[in-house]
């Protein structure tokens, strides 16, 4: 007799090279089987191919021979004597009564049980949840708590980590930077000059585009009073900036009107975005309409084009692109003197960068170093040896790690490690209450676990029995804790300046939810399930739990854990309060509280501001004014220049100053006090002169500066004729600059000294000069204090931000140490009612009962101080200014800690001492 | 500790082991089973008893030669042990006993013994 037969798993015809021979007993073709053809001619009858694939799945390999054997057997007698559909009918029959303990997979056995108990173990859950109401309630919301902060701390990275990814020539697409390098002298900026467009165009066919930029407050960026040149009131607006045609296409900006090619191309052209389109010309396309900047009639702008609003998630923020074409004077016009200009650049595809950044060296040193020359720089050889380019991707520019210097809003890499570590913090918290409350309960759970063990359970069993409490648990809590995330996403978005929705319908976020839910789960659930599961049925039945030191250690552990960190974020919260404060009170060398700033007067004439000024000055309130655009406080301008003593332009490196102009009322009115020498005279006279501040009298090292002759970058000569006390006119968290101030008039601003409190009156008072003077423009001001402590935003963020945190962190803490320690007063109901009976006092049996704790949050203290230590001398080594770190705060933080523990602590154990003895001893 | 008794079926069971002889295989053994006692059983059932007996030890199994009918498949054939013959001896003896006290019957039938 010729066996044919084939491994039905691995398909070979021998038996012995069948690799899986020794456990799937070959399952031999009965199709294939000549003498089975001779023998019976129903030989296309075969036993239902469905009905024997089951059977292989869940019967033991070892039997499959001689049950497949057997049933074939079955089959072909029964086609014999019957038919073949009973033979197939019962074929099927026969599978089923193979469902038997004996013949099924050991691994099917086990899965088949737990999948049915799924819907027990989960009726338990909920009945086990709703017998410890607040047991239950205390895990759950402390638990979704946790996750709540962590969903909205992962949108915020999300969100911070997402910008600038959405270009479909993502990696054409560079920032243009240079990078100075000198033996450890390292910096990157912007900055550039705007002739090197030409060149880069002429000279690099690796580079498609070129747009310049220019983001720094110069002429007409920032804000602006706009108007239609149909219309006759100005409406003051934000986000005007500067480019070159070309960056509409560089950064693929979709356009709603226009052609991104030619939109800006035409001299004076500007493009808008569409919601300010819509607010300006609803309802019709403003393609070709003039709009007036600051009433300046002689140069209006056309629009070119309406772009879409620039998204969120790019590092370019505006409404206005006006165009840097052919202008007559300012922007677009500047030479080989002045890097005023930022850069974008599109590469062709697949150009290499770095090739880019030397091929942009060696023009430099062809073409650009004479004409530099030309220009009066002088540092050519340090240029030459030092300074080269770098090309920053675009999807850097946001989060900027290269921390090149420009005019951006940036993202910071810093507030999201704070942010993801606090996050992580606040969950572990939360999870060490879930496995802290689920341990503490045990002894409930014991009799449990002893039955079920009783009645066969194994430990397995038990295990997967409370991963799944757990999970359920979890997965309740991720639930109210998106419900929590979703109601306060609005402060969030204020506290963190975003706009931040929750993702509903994206693909990845209900299944990483899920995800989430069951990993938390397993997570918090895998120690107590270790734990509960390892009961001996004896001990616990008779009523004995024999490893209650070691739980309690680990308990007492995790109470400490969760309050050292509680203490650290006290602590921070209470440091960055103090150094806010610091700050705000700081004396600044200038007076701030009486000032108001009148904005917009842009779009007034010259001899217009002078009739304000005077008019302002008139009131009966006004103690002084002054019309200045430089400002010691945020959004005033910025200008920088290079300064030497006279004679030693060439020898010496020089160095940078802020340079402000100011007029003869400014020291005045801002209260900065003249060290030596004198004030600016009058408009007239004093044109040389220039007075510097202390720290600038510091680099020139002078010892007579009075009459010493400075000469700047471009040449122009000044006598010095007055120093002024170091005032703070950038962030008090460094140091204070060199500052030269030159006589000149502000065109935007005017500062009011006000000689009152009343500000009510002299507000309206100078509302109504302004609106005399300029009846189409409605009056724009600020107080200086409001904009001083603009300049602190980040800092005042980080301080809320700690404070909420904390809050958070000791709610969560607080929760688990209270259901703590109502669990460990129940447990000792008996022992306090019987020391009550044998005449302890009340406050007795409170110190008793509060004492473990105590000594917990007391060792957290000890443990959380010199961590709080460290971590804030970290960060105030890295302002200036700083507050000392002083015991005072770590007693404030200690006490606050200890206080809200003891209260936490003590409502359960004033309970406890407080109830009447008989009752809890009746029963015995 | 394993049960060492016999139920009815497992008695059965064995002593068709017993009969069939070299033939003592699941399928063999529910097909006899069946056209003996005219009761329907299934193959699964009875493969289930058979292991149950070779765990009691009365049973003993080793894997026989293979046939057409069952696609070239070798089958299990079951004999029976030492102390399965004794099992069905004690289980024998123990209902003699019981008959011989059995009133109306007693002295009356013969078994041939």
């Amino acid at each position: 007799m010729v066996w044919q037969s084939v491994c039905v798993k691995c398909k070979s015809k021998e038996l012995t090279d069948c690799h899986v021979a020794k456990f799937h007993y070959v399952h031999f073709a009965p199709r294939n089987d000549v003498s089975r053809k001779m023998k019976n001619s129903k030989d296309h009858i075969t036993p239902p191919r469905l009905a024997e694939k089951l059977l292989l799945w869940f019967l033991k390999d070892e039997l499959a021979e001689e049950v497949l054997g057997d049933l074939d057997e079955k089959f072909y007698s029964t086609v014999e004597k019957h038919s073949t559909r009973k033979a197939k009918r019962n074929y099927w029959f026969q599978v089923f009564n193979y469902l038997r303990p004996f013949a099924l997979r050991s691994s099917k056995v086990r899965n088949l049980t737990s999948t049915l108990m799924i819907g027990h173990f989960l009726k338990i859950s909920w009945r086990t949840l709703l017998r410890n109401k607040v047991f239950s309630s205390i895990k759950i919301v402390g638990f979704a708590i946790g996750i709540a902060a962590c969903i909205l701390i992962f949108l915020f990275i999300q969100s911070e980590t997402s910008h600038d990814k959405h270009y479909t020539h993502q990696d054409q697409i560079y920032r243009i930077a240079n990078q100075y390098s000198n033996s450890g002298d390292f910096g990157r900026w912007t900055n550039i000059q705007g002739p090197f467009k030409p060149i880069l165009e002429d000279y690099i066919p690796e580079i498609e585009l070129v747009a310049r930029t220019v983001f720094w407050k110069w002429a007409d960026v920032g804000e602006n009073h706009i108007r239609r040149s149909d219309s006759k009131s100005n409406i003051y607006e934000n986000g005007f900036f500067y480019s070159d045609p070309e960056l509409l296409e560089i950064l693929e900006i979709p356009m709603v009107y226009g052609d991104p090619k030619t939109a800006l191309t035409k001299p004076y052209s500007l493009v808008i975005s569409r919601s300010k389109a819509d607010k300006f010309f609803p309802g019709e396309n403003p393609v070709g309409k003039q709009v007036i900047l600051n009433d300046n009639t002689e140069d209006p702008y056309t629009i070119g084009g309406v772009m879409e609003d620039l998204p969120n998630t790019t590092h370019l923020q505006g409404d206005f692109i006006m165009t840097l074409v052919d202008r007559k004077f300012g922007p677009g016009t500047t030479g080989w003197c002045c890097s005023n200009y930022t850069f974008y650049i599109k590469t062709i595809p697949g150009a290499d960068k770095q090739h880019i950044e030397e091929k942009l060296v060696s023009i430099r040193d062809t073409y650009v170093m004479d004409k530099l020359r030309e220009s009066g720089v002088t540092d050519l050889d340090e240029i030459q040896a030092y300074q080269s380019y770098y090309l920053q991707p675009i999807r850097n520019v946001y989060m900027n790690p290269e921390e090149i210097g420009d005019y951006q809003k940036h993202g910071s890499i810093e507030l999201i490690w704070t942010f993801g570590g606090i996050a992580i913090i606040v969950l572990i918290l939360a999870c060490l209450n879930f496995i802290n409350l689920s341990t503490a309960k045990s002894i409930k759970r014991a009799k449990e676990v002893g039955l079920r063990k009783v009645v066969g359970s194994f430990r397995t069993n038990l295990i997967r029995q409370f991963l799944v409490e757990s999970i359920f648990y979890s997965t309740l809590s991720v639930f109210i804790g998106l419900l929590i995330a979703n109601l306060s996403l609005p402060y969030f978005n204020q506290l963190a300046e975003k706009t931040l929705t929750i993702p509903w319908l994206s693909y990845w976020f209900i299944p990483s939810l899920i995800i989430g839910a069951i990993l938390i789960g397993f997570i918090s659930g895998i120690y107590p399930a270790l734990y509960l599961s390892k009961f001996r049925p004896i001990e616990v039945l008779k009523g004995r739990s024999s490893s209650k030191a070691k739980t309690s250690f680990i308990r007492n552990g995790m109470v400490i854990f969760q309050f050292t960190a509680t203490v650290v974020l006290i602590i921070s919260s209470l440091v960055l309060q103090k150094q806010f404060s610091h700050y705000m009170n700081q004396s600044l060398g200038y007076e701030k509280d009486q000032v108001i700033n009148i904005l917009g007067l842009g779009s007034m004439a010259e001899p217009e501001r002078d009739i304000l000024k005077e008019e302002i000055l008139r009131l009966s309130n006004v103690e002084s004014a002054t019309l200045g655009d430089y400002l010691p406080v945020s959004g005033g301008r910025i200008t920088n220049a290079g300064y030497w003593i006279d004679g030693r332009k060439e020898l010496d490196p020089g160095f940078e100053a802020a340079t402000w102009l100011v007029d003869e009322d400014y020291m005045k009115t801002m209260e900065i006090e003249i060290a030596l020498g004198r004030n600016f005279t009058d408009q007239t006279s004093d044109g040389e002169g220039i007075i510097i501040n202390e720290s600038m009298l510091q680099r020139l090292n002078l010892e007579n500066p009075i009459g010493a002759r400075l000469i700047d970058m471009f040449d122009a000569k000044f006598t010095i004729i007055g120093v002024v006390k170091d005032f703070y006119f950038e962030s008090l968290a460094e140091t204070v600059r060199p500052l030269a101030m030159r006589r000149g008039k502000g065109s935007t601003t005017l500062s009011v000294k006000l000689s009152t409190e009343n500000l009510d009156q002299s507000i309206s008072g100078i509302t109504k000069v302004w609106s005399d003077l300029k009846p189409n423009q409605p009056i724009r001001y600020t107080f200086m204090d409001e904009r001083f402590k603009q300049m602190y935003n980040s800092l005042l963020r980080a301080k809320t931000l700690f404070i909420v945190f904390s809050v958070l962190s000791i709610t969560v803490a607080c929760l688990g140490l209270f259901a703590l320690s109502a669990y460990t007063i129940e447990q000792r109901g008996k022992e306090v009612s019987v020391r009550k009976v044998l005449g302890a006092s009340v406050s007795k049996i409170f110190v008793l009962l509060a004492t473990d704790f105590i000594k917990l949050i007391l060792i957290s203290i000890v443990i959380a101080i010199p961590i709080g230590w460290y971590l804030m001398d970290g960060l105030l080594q890295e302002m200036q200014n700083t507050i000392s770190l002083s015991w005072p705060i770590f007693t404030i933080a200690a006490i606050i800690a200890f206080g809200i523990a003891l209260l936490t602590v003590s409502s359960e154990s004033i309970k406890a001492a407080l109830v009447n003895p008989a009752e809890k001893l009746r029963s015995e | 500790m394993k049960e060492t008794k016999l139920g009815d079926f497992e008695e059965v069971l064995l002593l068709l082991v017993g009969i069939l002889d070299k033939e003592a295989y699941a399928f063999k053994i529910a097909e006899e089973f069946e056209s003996q006692t005219e009761r329907p059983v299934s193959i699964g059932a009875v493969h289930s008893t058979l292991n149950r007996l070779s765990e009691k030890g009365f049973l003993k199994s080793e894997m026989g030669s293979a046939t057409a009918e069952r696609g070239g498949r070798r089958k299990r054939i079951y004999t029976i042990t030492a102390s399965g013959e004794k099992a069905l001896q004690d289980s024998r003896d123990f209902k003699m006993s019981l008959w011989s006290q059995y009133p109306s019957f007693a002295g009356n039938l013969k078994f041939g013994l």
